[in-house]
């Protein structure tokens, strides 16, 4: 690509992001969060689906770090934890493990149906229980999967951008 | 008393020590031998000292002690430095050696042997013949030798040591004897005075041939490369405080050795000469720092890193060499206080570090790095003596090793354009290799403390590790009291330092580095004024604690868990290890070092799917030792089994060579009559 369609392609395409919902309500998360969000994802024993959502959320087509939300490596960098999936036994005492290295204030948001109450998985002999039924939760985004939009929308809502 | 009957009364009484080692109980043989020993130490300190401030020399002579020459002994005021050097390393590792006793050192021999090794090592810079020196040289070398051989009965490693050792040392003996008896043969004394008067009037191939045959025998004993590969395999073998000697004061008298014949008796020389001293000072201290960096046997790391100190003292000699042969006396003799002083530090350090290792092997039983850990809380004195020698041996301010290096780079840096193209070419590279080097021993020492003493422990005998006896921790102690006091206070010992490269290097105009507490240095730019730099350095920590204390905001702290990415089981395996630790440099150096590593992966026999187990070796060895040494070693030993070809053990073989050999010399007869 020539530096002359480069610069015809930025000027015609413009945005490439979808376009913003109306403000999501201030509602959950404290007031030190606000305008940044780190946040540590844990894979508490999902199918996946959840996985590909948040990346998606991530991408560069919702690109939620337009409102101060960040993955970040290491639960010592995180403002939060993002849990998905059911918590099945594997993961109960690491993801209490997590939250513990996690700074305060700190938030917990749970994504996805199984993440809330366990979804098609509830009474699984692998599965303990939910997230809340193992670590306190501050948010919960309801879908099998969520939607990226709802994804973001409940980001926001902590963020408040 | 005169100084001569103090020098006497002292070698007698380390004699007494000696003998009262192997005579008395258990129980106080180790102790009783230690206390005499100061006293020699004491007195010889004493007689040293008023060398060193009046300046003149301490003659004795004694026809009867020694058959056919005597013996002679003159304590120089180089001599007395060194003097003063052994002391300082000999009393406090004697007094570590009490609590160490239970490792080897109490039986009768070892008893014996180190109150006469710590004599003879006072001695060995007061000798003023060819005779006295050989016979000091070879006790020292020999009651070295049978302290390092103490725990032969165990372990195989300990007779395999004691061969390198004696075989190297003996193959150095044998080229200062060569070079001493050249010298003697031509002046028909052997005294080093008449040794040094008739020197001049060599033949110049004959002179170089002298200093370099003294450079091959007393370098192996300094543990230079080529001739360093004993020291790796000694040290760690010897118990702690005969390592504290053996590295700390006997190491430095092979240093004394090369400024004895080159110096002193050759009175400077060639230019190359003093090239090949700096280049063998510059290989040798890149190798020794390389390989402490790599190294996780703490006292085998502490071996080459006495290569890397030594070497850097030869840098310190060699330019002093090449300026006095350029004809600039002011740098030359800047260039030996900086290679005294990096002797005197190392003296100090390494004392201190070979001593706390001992302390560790004691407490944990072991001195593998990759076993240890956690030490800084089960041993908080120990930790921290160990931590500051540490930071001595790296250079820190304001601590000795700082005053070393800085001497030596001033000396370096002024002799940038000293109207020699070798020269010039030469000191730039020194200047980067001590560079380097220096970069190298922090890794080392990074490691030493870092793995050994901080995190958790790695084995169940780290664990189990209670702080050593007070006096083993007062012995470390003292040795580092002396790094801190030299490093804040040089000034004190600067003046005697200066007084002895006088009296080697008689040319020069005083030098008077010392003004009050700072380092200044006539005729060049360069001032240091290591109490201030100390002051500043104490009320920056302490201004940077009160400032955190006072900005802190924050709420109390809460304790938890270190973050092992929420794993259940936390073992002492997941952290760092000194291998994984010098992996980096390893890579780095990859074909200097030449690592040997093996993987070794075992199936299951179902199926190769399944792994059952992997081992991974990873070794670095010598590599000098395995170009250099082993395929002599090889050839002998080949040698050998062609000669045993002629010795099978018949007699009727030896009846027929005894004939042979009778019609062979009848024959010649009959021929010659």
């Amino acid at each position: 690509m020539s530096a002359q369609n480069l610069w015809r392609s930025l000027w015609r395409v413009r945005r490439v992001t979808e376009a913003l919902a109306p403000d999501a309500d201030a509602t959950a998360g404290p007031e030190e969060l606000i305008g940044s969000l780190q946040l540590r994802h844990v894979d508490a024993g999902s199918c996946n689906g959840c996985e590909l959502e948040i990346a998606s959320a991530f991408g560069p087509v919702y690109d939620a770090e337009r409102f101060g939300a960040r993955l970040v490596a290491s639960p010592r960098h995180a403002d939060g934890l993002l849990v998905t999936g059911p918590v099945t036994r594997n993961m109960a005492v690491p993801l209490v493990k997590t939250l513990e290295a996690t700074p305060h204030p700190r938030i917990v948001i749970a994504v996805g149906d199984c993440a809330c109450d366990c979804g098609v998985f509830r009474g699984g002999y692998g599965v303990v229980g939910s997230v809340g039924d193992v670590v306190p939760v501050d948010a919960s985004i309801p879908g099998c999967p969520p939607d990226p939009t709802a994804i973001i929308d409940a980001l926001r809502g902590i963020t408040r951008r | 008393m005169t100084a001569a009957s103090l020098v006497v009364s002292g070698a007698v009484l380390g004699l007494t020590a000696g003998v009262g080692g192997a005579t008395l109980p258990r129980r106080s043989r180790v102790a009783v031998g230690a206390v005499l020993v100061w006293g020699a130490c004491a007195l010889e300190a004493v007689a040293a000292i008023h060398v060193l401030v009046s300046g003149h020399r301490v003659v004795l002579h004694s026809a009867e002690l020694l058959p056919f020459t005597g013996v002679n002994l003159v304590l120089t005021p180089l001599g007395a430095f060194f003097v003063l050097l052994v002391a300082m390393v000999a009393v406090p590792a004697t007094l570590h050696g009490i609590g160490y006793a239970h490792h080897g050192l109490d039986s009768r021999m070892a008893a014996f042997a180190v109150p006469i090794f710590v004599t003879v090592l006072l001695l060995v810079p007061a000798a003023g013949s060819v005779a006295t020196f050989m016979v000091l040289w070879e006790l020292m070398a020999l009651t070295s030798l049978s302290l390092v051989l103490v725990d032969h009965g165990r372990r195989e490693a300990t007779r395999s040591a004691g061969t390198w050792y004696a075989v190297i040392t003996h193959i150095g003996a044998a080229a200062i004897l060569t070079a001493f008896l050249i010298l003697a043969a031509h002046s028909g004394g052997q005294s080093f005075a008449a040794l040094r008067l008739h020197a001049r009037h060599l033949a110049p191939v004959v002179r170089a041939l002298v200093f370099v045959l003294a450079l091959v025998g007393f370098g192996s004993k300094a543990g230079v490369v080529p001739f360093h590969v004993w020291l790796p395999k000694a040290h760690p073998e010897a118990p702690s405080p005969v390592s504290a000697l053996m590295s700390g004061a006997m190491v430095a008298l092979g240093v004394y050795g090369i400024i004895l014949v080159g110096d002193v008796i050759l009175g400077g020389g060639s230019l190359w000469w003093w090239l090949v001293v700096l280049a063998l000072g510059a290989v040798s201290a890149l190798f020794g720092s390389l390989h402490a960096a790599s190294s996780t046997d703490m006292k085998r790391l502490l071996a080459y890193s006495t290569t890397d100190n030594v070497g850097l003292a030869l840098i310190g000699l060699g330019a002093s060499g090449l300026f006095d042969a350029t004809r600039h006396p002011q740098l030359a003799a800047l260039g030996l206080v900086a290679a005294l002083v990096l002797l005197l530090n190392h003296a100090a350090f390494k004392g201190a570090l070979f001593l706390s290792a001992g302390s560790v092997q004691s407490a944990t039983g072991t001195r593998d790095l990759d076993q240890l850990g956690g030490l800084l809380r089960r041993m908080p004195q120990t930790g921290a003596l160990f931590l500051g020698a540490a930071a001595a041996i790296c250079a820190l301010p304001p601590l000795n090793g700082f005053i070393g290096e800085w001497l030596l780079f001033q000396s370096l840096l002024h002799g940038a354009d000293i109207g020699n193209t070798a020269g010039e070419i030469a000191i730039p590279l020194a200047v980067a290799a001590m560079a380097l080097t220096a970069g190298l021993t922090v890794v080392a020492f990074v490691k030493a403390a870092g793995i050994g003493f901080l995190g958790r422990p790695r084995s169940e005998g780290a664990d189990a590790a209670v702080e050593v006896p007070g006096t083993m921790r007062l012995a470390v102690g003292l040795l580092v009291g002396v790094c801190v006091v030299l490093g804040v206070v040089p000034t004190l010992v600067l003046p005697a330092v200066e007084r002895a490269v006088r009296a080697v290097l008689p040319r020069v105009a005083p030098l008077s580095l010392a003004h009050g507490v700072d380092l200044q240095l006539v005729g060049l730019r360069g001032v240091l004024e290591p109490a201030a730099l100390a002051a500043a350095m104490a009320g920056a920590l302490f201004g940077l604690g009160a400032l955190r204390r006072a900005l802190a905001r924050r709420p109390a702290p809460r304790v938890a868990e270190a973050w092992g990415c929420g794993r259940q089981l936390q073992t002492a395996r997941m952290q760092y290890t000194a291998t994984s630790f010098a992996e980096p440099v390893q890579r780095v150096f990859d074909d200097v070092l030449r690592p040997v590593q093996d993987l070794d992966v075992s199936h299951v026999a179902e199926s190769r799917y399944f792994i059952e187990a992997v081992t991974f070796h990873n070794a670095v060895d010598d590599g000098i030792e395995r170009g250099l040494y082993r395929p002599v070693i090889g050839a002998v030993r080949r040698w050998g089994q062609v000669a045993r070809q002629l010795q099978p053990g018949s007699v009727h073989r030896y009846l027929a060579y005894g004939l042979g050999a009778l019609v062979i010399v009848l024959t010649a007869l009959t021929v010659i009559r």
